[in-house]
């Protein structure tokens, strides 16, 4: 059925291994920026301030109503523009690039989600955390780094799994806005040889196992988290007896 | 209505029959060859400490959990793997759980519908004149339009039994009805469970209300460890137990 | 608002245009999920059941069609399909020579994926002693499936599949790159002949956006609908009445 040379293959398989990495590149990146986003406005938002509020329902609300594919391709192609706008001479002479589009668009979009996990996980909190963080006059700073955070991420975790797998599968779409990343690689290969089964399987599997490598850590890293809790309550006994 | 497989001649046999039941979870036995005769229309009360397998007895006997060994015979008919015996025997007895097992989804009168409609292929109307019946038998008559979720937990528990009655068993099982009760709400149930018992019908009730089991009771059994260790008309039961196991026990929950 | 640049005369001349490309996207829409659901079903019994036989291939299609990228789906039926040459020449190249066709079958198979794990989850958290009451009763399998365990799942999963279908929806996005012209599609035609980045793609998000609201305000509706038993609804409104002054 094929009809690859060996020199052929290698020049393929490099090929998509350069886009896998270019892949990788863009969903790190991208989630680093909707994590910090994400919690940042998270956060932000639980403010009793009304404007504030509805700023954050209307932002939950378009980037949850909208294909990600959209925003990647406003800013692709009208990012230039936006940043005129904002900074400008020296804006609008900045190029997007599908690479940068690609970063803020699905960090804008899932920053939205993450904020989201991080409200309903400090709404979740006991009261009694921030009461007795402020019975020991713990400065503000330190008891959100410090005792606030660590447990909401702990009930945030199951989301933000969720959220990164699907994250994942969304990044493909930047190659739509011109990306050369491995589901582009994995087109050209498909159109050169007429092999498109082969490498888009194989593609499909690389997704697959990415996925499942990084559920399985997510797996143990919520048993190490749940450990510590679990501990927590028997020690004050064993520290009478 | 009698399902296909009942002998005809009901009278002659024992309502159920339990010949050397064995119930095994892994290595652990359950019941450990448990010996057991109700009577038509008898009343029988099974008592005995957590973990004794008297729960497990009674969800045997209608094929809840499967035994593992011994003879289970109901109105006659042997319990096997057989799903078709399975579902005849089912339409004969009765069950009413420790936690209600209402619909939550389904108002009073439709939990009370539904059996019978599936069943017996009743017509609405006919369903609905049989579940206000037996609703009416358990005082609820008003409440037959609300959801479990707006009812009481002893409402709850005599929709349930009236649940129960419109399939019409001549056996019904009582797995501890009152203990998830709140203590007010247990004597409108067992006042319930007092008038059914008048009626005739054959029940076997696991409970540890003694006083109910005082005055309904034909019999009570005591189980320990998956075995039967005592049984006995209830003045004897109590008055002049015999095992030392069952004087401590009786000894616990009368203090 | 009065920031953004937009063509309002563009727009409306687009309106017609971005129409008929949201009729595809609701086309693309609504008969994958219905093909998707019923697929799902036997996929989930079989997911579901204790035979290896069975749950094993179920298991492997879930992680297959949901772990792999929509878009590399599609591409896999469009063009990896037409390899196969016994299809190519079989009947069922109706389907699969058309881009419409592939489209619907790369999304019914994600949708069904997703659908599988989401019909697990709700039936699993029914209470099990539903079921034994119900067996108790004497009810059959198949009657206490159709009339507690699913009504039950519905309810639990409602919210589940609420997340899905919104999901699904902006997912259909991606059928553009098998020459269909669905609302994205549209959108960004407008821009190649107008070179205007905002308008186009502005207005068929306003689309988007209204599509995806519509149906989340008809599932909340459905929600309600459903848990009108729930005693929280019911006690809570006659009692925040009173409250308010």
């Amino acid at each position: 059925m094929t009809n690859l040379s060996p020199a052929d293959l290698a020049g393929y398989l490099r090929q998509l291994g350069e886009g896998a990495l270019i892949t990788l590149e863009l969903f790190l990146t991208s989630f680093a920026l909707a994590f910090t986003l994400g919690v940042a406005i998270g956060v932000a938002t639980l403010s009793r301030n009304r404007i504030i509020r509805a700023a954050w329902r209307v932002y939950a609300s378009i980037f949850m109503g909208v294909p990600s594919l959209l925003v990647i391709f406003l800013i692709f192609y009208g990012g230039s523009a936006m940043l005129g706008a904002v900074l400008g001479e020296f804006g609008s002479r900045i190029d997007i690039s599908p690479f940068g589009a690609g970063v803020a668009a699905l960090g804008i979009v899932y920053a939205a989600y993450i904020a989201e996990l991080v409200r309903g996980a400090i709404e979740n909190l006991p009261r009694g955390q921030f009461e007795g963080a402020r019975a020991l006059a713990i400065p503000p700073l330190i008891m959100w780094g410090r005792v606030i955070l660590p447990q909401v991420m702990r009930l945030a975790l199951p989301g933000l799994v969720n959220v990164w797998s699907f994250m994942l599968k969304e990044t493909p779409l930047v190659s739509l806005a011109g990306l050369q990343d491995l589901v582009a690689a994995a087109k050209i290969a498909a159109g050169a040889t007429k092999e498109p089964f082969v490498f888009f399987i194989a593609t499909a599997l690389v997704f697959i196992a990415f996925s499942a490598a990084s559920l399985w850590v997510a797996n143990r890293l919520e048993a190490r988290l749940d450990r510590g809790q679990r501990r927590a309550p028997r020690s004050p006994s064993r520290a009478e007896a | 209505m009698s399902p296909r497989t009942l002998p005809a001649d009901l009278a002659a046999v024992p309502a159920i029959h339990l010949a050397g039941v064995v119930k095994r979870y892994g290595t652990h036995r359950a019941l450990a060859g448990v010996d057991l005769d109700v009577r038509r229309g008898e009343r029988v009360v099974i008592c005995g400490p957590s973990g004794s397998g008297k729960s497990t007895l009674i969800r045997c006997i209608n094929a809840l959990e499967r035994h593992d060994g011994g003879r289970i015979v109901v109105n006659g008919v042997e319990l096997t793997g057989d799903e078709g015996t399975v579902q005849d025997i089912r339409q004969e007895v009765g069950m009413v759980f420790q936690h209600f097992n209402l619909f939550p989804h389904l108002t009073a009168l439709e939990n009370c519908m539904l059996a019978p409609r599936l069943n017996r292929g009743l017509s609405k109307a006919q369903a609905v004149k049989l579940a206000m019946a037996h609703l009416e038998r358990v005082h609820l008559a008003d409440q037959a339009r609300k959801y479990p979720a707006r009812l009481s937990g002893g409402q709850q528990q005599r929709v349930a039994i009236a649940r129960a009655l419109c399939m019409e068993p001549r056996i019904l099982l009582f797995d501890e009805p009152t203990s998830a009760l709140d203590p007010e709400m247990v004597k409108e149930v067992l006042g319930v469970m007092e008038e059914l018992a008048a009626s005739g019908v054959t029940m076997v009730c696991v409970t540890h209300e003694m006083g109910f089991a005082r005055r309904v009771a034909d019999r009570c059994v005591f189980m320990d460890r998956g075995e039967i260790v005592e049984e006995g008309d209830a003045a004897r039961f109590f008055e002049a137990p015999e095992s030392e196991r069952l004087r401590h026990f009786l000894a616990q929950i009368l203090r | 608002m009065s920031a953004l640049p937009i063509d309002v005369a563009l727009a409306w001349e687009s309106l017609p245009a971005l129409f008929a490309g949201l009729r595809v996207t609701v086309f693309l829409t609504v008969l994958p999920l219905m093909i998707g659901l019923m697929l799902a079903f036997p996929i989930c019994f079989a997911r579901m059941s204790p035979r290896r036989v069975l749950s094993l291939p179920a298991e492997i299609f879930v992680v297959f069609f949901r772990g792999a990228p929509l878009l590399i789906l599609l591409y896999l039926v469009y063009y990896g399909l037409g390899q196969i040459e016994a299809l190519r020449e079989g009947p069922f190249w109706v389907l699969f020579g058309s881009p419409f066709g592939c489209a619907i079958v790369a999304l019914s198979l994600n949708h069904a994926a997703y659908m599988v794990e989401v019909l697990r989850g709700s039936l699993l958290a029914v209470p099990h002693g539903l079921v034994e009451a119900s067996e108790a009763l004497g009810i059959t399998r198949r009657n206490i499936f159709l009339w507690v365990r699913m009504p039950l799942a519905l309810r639990y999963g409602l919210k589940a599949y609420q997340n899905e279908v919104v999901s699904f929806v902006k997912g259909t996005a991606i059928v553009s790159v098998v020459t269909i012209t669905d609302l994205m599609a549209v959108a960004n035609a407008i821009f190649e002949q107008t070179y205007d980045p905002f308008t186009p793609i502005l207005c068929a998000a306003t689309f988007y956006w209204a599509f995806v609201n519509v149906l989340r305000i008809g599932f909340q509706f459905w929600g309600r609908w459903l848990n009108r038993h729930s005693a929280e609804d019911a006690v809570a409104a006659p009692a925040g009445r009173t409250v308010t002054p």
